[in-house]
Parts: structure tokens; sequence; C-alpha cells
């Protein structure tokens, strides 16, 4: 039995359903992050699980127990809110300790619980400062003080990177990182930005209107996405989506990627998904992420199908760590990934290795993956 | 471009037009200040003249021996009608009705302004309509159903005095006027709060609702102590408004030793022995007015930042 589980729950605000039956499990430990674009329900959902939204249907437990009825401070969680929620009459102590103060904590035992959380979080010095008189940074800390003070059952996090610079963003996901990793807390975390999803979560559900469109471990989500969306969504510089034909050429099967003005490639699939025969002569859509299209020299050497064809590169973006350079197939700009010092111009013809092994199609009638 | 090619002459008369321009508005704006003040200016050095200085001498002129007597006499000595025991006792009379009403009018507003944005429930939005519509019905309409409704509740205090000994106040004046006045000030108070409470961070309520906060403790100790701009504003206008109030008091609370300030300040200019005591009668209504002006010294700067700073938020 999970620890966290989530089951048939919908949501409805008058006749509009919000969320529409949300299945979920979370083991103790873990870190589920629910990602999504804005008005997918992520948060909505994370409402729920904290009481602050009822739900209409369904029932979420907690080491067993159906939390659903319950009021939030009966629910033994703790929550980090997107503008961190610092109460600005209280110093950060008085934040800190308001939770076991409303619980009638003794002053002794409170004082000795916020010397624990402060070392932790290296607040120590800020104790006595107003929320104003801190940067974003450490109010970040304050806020996750605050949940940690509490030592709950199950730790909810409300996108709180987004109000951050870019580097501090950084700088704290590696502290949450660090922190689930000592403290082995379990934790539900809701983020708009895949990276978080990818680089924090031990199991990711991506939602899009109010459903669930995929829920596994980050590679699962990353390398074998169930359709269109979760593809799209996942990864950055996104997956290449294109269209394409399947063809049947004797032996085996094979991909065909149209481009303009100039011979279409062949792509052979040696050992190709059997389902895949089923689209002999009509589109797919051929997905496969700028890294698994590089330079033969960067290839993968283990991958078990590669293929090689010129491509007329377009556009030369060098990124430091690599080199990007974008073509055209099927009438979409592809994005390659190169290795940074690949020599590449634009405007020339420069073969590119496909990693067919890790190729994914899918259905551009129903979005959904063929295999 | 223009700025380049322009002589030099352009630029200096461009400046002079400018000189000019704040010329004008600022000597209009001090030809309004000094009309608007005028009048308190004349009361105040009026109030410290003697008799025969006002009749000989030029209103606007300051007092050759200024003295403190119109002053006492107006605070211990002047006669109201028939009562001639000065000012002190309905300057009370309108402390005791107005810090009341202010405090209770201000706490259900700040309550009512806590809810409708906060915890809001179906039809929300017509109670604080209905709310609203009460700031715009003239005081002078509800005069006689306000009169039975007190009437009522004066009766229903006899029935408590001959059931428990005690009358809870109510058939009293001034508990009459706190609740005409917390009643009509409701409107206004909840505009305030929940116009401010709007802006107010809703994830504030949510933290404390999850640290196990309930409803009034959140109200208390997060909603409270981060108003102290609208308190301020409210506090300002409520206050004003009841100490300055004249309609209700004389309807109400209109003769005998109940009176609140504004109607003995009335009676006290229109009793008439003889001879028109100016001074005396400026330095009343100057004791009159002085308890707002401190008010808006003291705070108004919470006064002007708490009305910005709604307009700004929205």
């Amino acid at each position: 039995m999970a620890f966290l589980e989530i089951d048939g729950l919908k949501k409805r605000f008058g006749n509009v359903e919000i969320l529409k039956g949300i299945n979920v499990e979370l083991e103790k430990g873990g870190f589920l992050v629910l990602v999504g674009p804005s008005g997918c329900g992520k948060s909505t959902l994370l409402n729920t699980i904290a009481g602050l939204e009822q739900i209409t249907e369904g029932q979420i437990r907690v080491d067993g127990r159906a939390i659903n009825d319950l009021h939030p401070s009966k629910r033994d969680i703790a929550m980090v809110f997107q503008s961190y929620a610092l109460y600005p009459n209280m110093t950060v102590a008085g934040n800190i300790a308001f939770g076991m103060e409303m619980r009638g904590v003794p002053a002794a035992e409170r004082q000795a619980a916020i010397d624990k959380v402060a070392k932790i979080l290296q607040i120590g010095h800020l104790l006595n400062r107003k929320p104003s008189q801190l940067s974003g940074g450490q109010r970040q800390r304050v806020a996750m003080g605050r949940a940690l003070v509490r030592d709950p059952k199950l730790f909810l996090f409300d996108e709180p990177l987004s109000n951050l610079d870019a580097k501090l963003r950084v700088d704290m996901r590696i502290e949450i990182k660090r922190l689930h990793a000592t403290t082995g807390t379990t934790i539900v975390y809701v983020t708009h930005d895949q990276i978080e999803a990818m680089t924090l979560a031990t199991k990711i559900a991506v939602m899009r209107d109010g459903e669930v469109q995929q829920f596994g471990t980050p590679a699962e989500i990353y390398n074998n996405p169930t359709n269109i969306f979760v593809a799209d969504f996942m990864g950055s510089p996104a997956m290449n989506l294109i269209p394409a034909k399947i063809d049947a050429n004797g032996s085996g099967l094979s991909v065909v990627l149209d481009r303009e003005a100039r011979q279409p490639i062949v792509l052979p699939m040696s050992g190709a998904p059997s389902g895949l025969a089923a689209f002999k002569d009509k589109p797919v859509i051929f997905g496969v992420r700028p890294e698994a299209l590089t330079d033969p020299e960067g290839a993968e050497r283990n991958a078990s199908n590669i293929a090689t064809a010129d491509c007329h590169i377009e556009v030369v973006e060098p990124a430091g760590s690599d080199t990007f350079a974008v073509t055209n197939l099927g009438g979409k700009g592809v994005v390659a990934r190169l290795r940074a010092d690949a020599n590449i111009q634009p405007g020339t013809s420069t073969p590119l290795a496909f990693n067919l092994s890790k190729a994914v199609f899918f259905d551009p009638a129903t979005e959904k993956r063929i295999l | 471009m223009s700025a380049v090619a322009s002589p030099a002459g352009q630029v200096a008369s461009g400046a002079r037009a400018r000189t000019l321009n704040r010329i004008v508005i600022y000597g209009l704006l001090a030809l309004f200040a000094i009309f608007y003040l005028m009048p308190l200016f004349v009361m105040l050095v009026t109030s410290f003249k003697t008799m025969d200085e006002i009749q000989n001498g030029n209103m606007l002129s300051l007092p050759h021996a200024p003295t403190f007597a119109p002053w006492i006499k107006a605070w211990s000595e002047v006669c109201s009608g028939l009562t001639c025991v000065g000012m002190k006792g309905y300057f009370w009379n309108s402390i005791k009705m107005v810090v009341p009403a202010v405090l209770i009018s201000t706490l259900l507003g700040a309550l009512n302004g806590y809810v409708l944005t906060k915890w809001r429930f179906r039809g929300h939005t017509l109670v604080f309509a209905m709310m609203l519509f009460a700031c715009f019905i003239p005081f002078q309409s509800v005069l006689l159903p306000m009169a039975t409704i007190l009437g009522s509740l004066g009766r229903f205090g006899v029935t408590l005095q001959n059931a428990t000994g005690f009358n809870f106040g109510l058939g009293n004046s001034t508990v009459n006027l706190v609740f005409v006045h917390v009643v009509y000030g409701l409107g206004f108070t909840t505009l305030f709060f929940r116009n401010y409470y709007e802006a107010f961070p809703t994830e504030l309520v949510k933290a404390a609702q999850v640290d196990g906060a309930s409803f009034f403790q959140i109200f208390r100790r997060i909603m409270l102590p981060n108003s102290l701009p609208i308190i301020v504003v409210t506090v300002i206008y409520q206050f004003t408004n009841i100490w300055n109030d004249f309609l209700f008091a004389s309807a109400y609370a209109g003769s005998g030793d109940v009176m609140p300030m504004t109607v003995a300040l009335n009676n006290v200019v229109n009793t008439s022995t003889g001879v028109v005591e100016y001074n005396v009668n400026m330095a009343a209504a100057m004791i009159a007015a002085l308890p707002t002006l401190i008010v808006y010294v003291v705070a108004g700067r919470y006064f002007v930042r708490g009305l910005m700073a709604g307009a700004v938020k929205g």
C-alpha cells in the first residue's frame, strides 16, 4: 500500500469539472512532482490534498487514513506557498513557531524546535527579523522552515521557486533535493517548470486539462512519453516531432521524412516495433529528442540502430556546452544537439546521426503513442 | 532634432514659460488655501480677543492682548439654554458616544471585509452590494423609522429593567446614538475594509489555516495586525463623521444634559443674553472642532497613504 493514495479524485466548480478523476500513488519518502501548463489543475489538486479546497468525488489517503474530510490543520501536512505567505507582522521565529503556538505547544519546546530548524536551514541569524527585511532566497528558507518545523507526514510545495531569479532557483532546487535526501520526507511538489520536475522527482504526474496524461518515473516520462503532449512538454529543447510516413521496402519498414526541394530522407527501421507495420503508408509523427540527433562522431556508440543522413543546416546556435543545429524536416524546424566543438556551418549540408532506438512514434489523429 | 537646431533664445523662452506656469499654479493654490483657511483663522483670533476689541477692531487683526478668558468661559460657564455649566459636560457626552461608536463600527467593518473577501459564501456580492447601498441612503429619510426602533428598544429596556433589575443601557440616549452611528457607519467601514482585504494575499489566510489557526485567530493575529493603514482611514472617517453629526444628535439626544457637543454648540450660539459674545462662541466652536483636527493632524499621513494604497492596488 502506498503512502499517499489519490483515488478517483474529481473536483467540480458548478458545472465545470476542474479535476476529472485523478489516480496517483506515492511511496513513503517519495517526491511527487505535479507538472503541467497553467490551468491544468495541478495547483487545485495540491490544494485538495492540503484541504484548502473540497473535493467532489474520490478519496485522498495518507498512510492508510482518509484525510479528504479533515480540516487542513488536522491532516498532518505542511505547505510552502508560491508567495511564501510569511506573516508580515511577525518575526522569522514567530512565523516558524506560529503553527506550534496555535496547537498549544509550550514555549520552551517551540524554542527548541525553532533552533533545530534554523540550524538545518542556516537561518539562525535571521530569527529576529521581519519578512520585509529578508531577501527572496532567505524568505524561501523561512517558508521551508515553517513547514519543516511541524515534522509532518506530507510536505506540499506550490511552485516554491517561481518567484526567484534564475541562478537562485538552481541553488534552491539543489537545496530542496538535499533536504529531501537528508530528512527522508514525503513531498508533493507543483511546478510548471519541467526541469524542476525532472531533477527533483521520484515520480512525475504530467497534467493537462484536469487529467493526468502520464504518471511515472522521470526516466519513463522522458524516454517513453505516452502521447504528443507529454513528449512536447518534457525536455528542453523540446522533442522534435516530425510529420513522417512509414514505408515498407522489401525486408523491413522505413521512416520517410519529406524535405522541401530536396530528396526525402529514408531511415531504415530494422527491428522496428511490430505495431508500426499497421501504419504502413500512413502519416505518423516521428519523435526524436535533440540529443538523439547528433553528429556521427558524437552518436551513442552502443545504440542498436543508428541511421545517418545528410541534412541541410539552416541555423547554428553555439550554447557553450553544446551546439544546437536547426534543419528542416517534414516542414518543421528540427533541432539537433551536437558536441560543443562540432565543426558545422549554417547553409551547408552535413551528415546527422539519428539514434532510432530512442525514436518514438505517435498517431497524428489520436496523438497517442504507437509504440 | 529641434533641440539641436533651435537657437538659445528659444530654449530660454521655454524655461520662462515653465516658470510662469509654476507661478500661476502655486499662486492659485495659495489663494485657495488662504480662502479655505480664512474662517479658521478668524475663529482662532476672535476666540483670544476681548469683546471690546471685537466690537472696535478689525476681524482679521491679531489680538492686542490675548486672553484665555473666552476659552475658560466656554469650557465651564457658558449658557446652553437655561443651564450655564459650560461645554465640558457636552464634550464628554460626545467622547462617550464617539469612542465606542468608532471602535465598534471599525471592528465590525473589518470583520465584514474579512468574511466578504476570505470566507466567501454564495451571494457574497449581493450582501456587499446591499451594504454599499446603505452608504447612499440619505440620513433624513431614516429619522422616523429609526426613532420608532429606538422607542421599541427603550421599551424593551424597561421590560429588562423590571425583569432583571438592569436595562443593559437600552433607552439611554448615548447608547442610542452609538447604535445609530454603528448601523449607519457599517456600510462605509465594510466598504473600506473589503477593498483593502481584496488586495490582501489570500495565501496568508491559507497558510494560517494549515498552521491550525481558527477563524477568529486568523482575524486577530494575521488580518488586523496588517491592516493599520485602513484602520487609520476608517477611524478618521468615522470619528469625523460621528463627532460632527448634528442631525441624529439633535433628533435623538436633542435636549437636557445628554446632548452631544454639536447640539450644545448650536444651543450656546442661539442662547442670547443681550450681547452676543463672539469670542466665547468662537472658543466653544474651536473646542468642538479640536478633536477632529487633532485626529487628522496625528494620523493624517496614514489617511492619505491608506487612500492611495487602495487606489493603486485596486
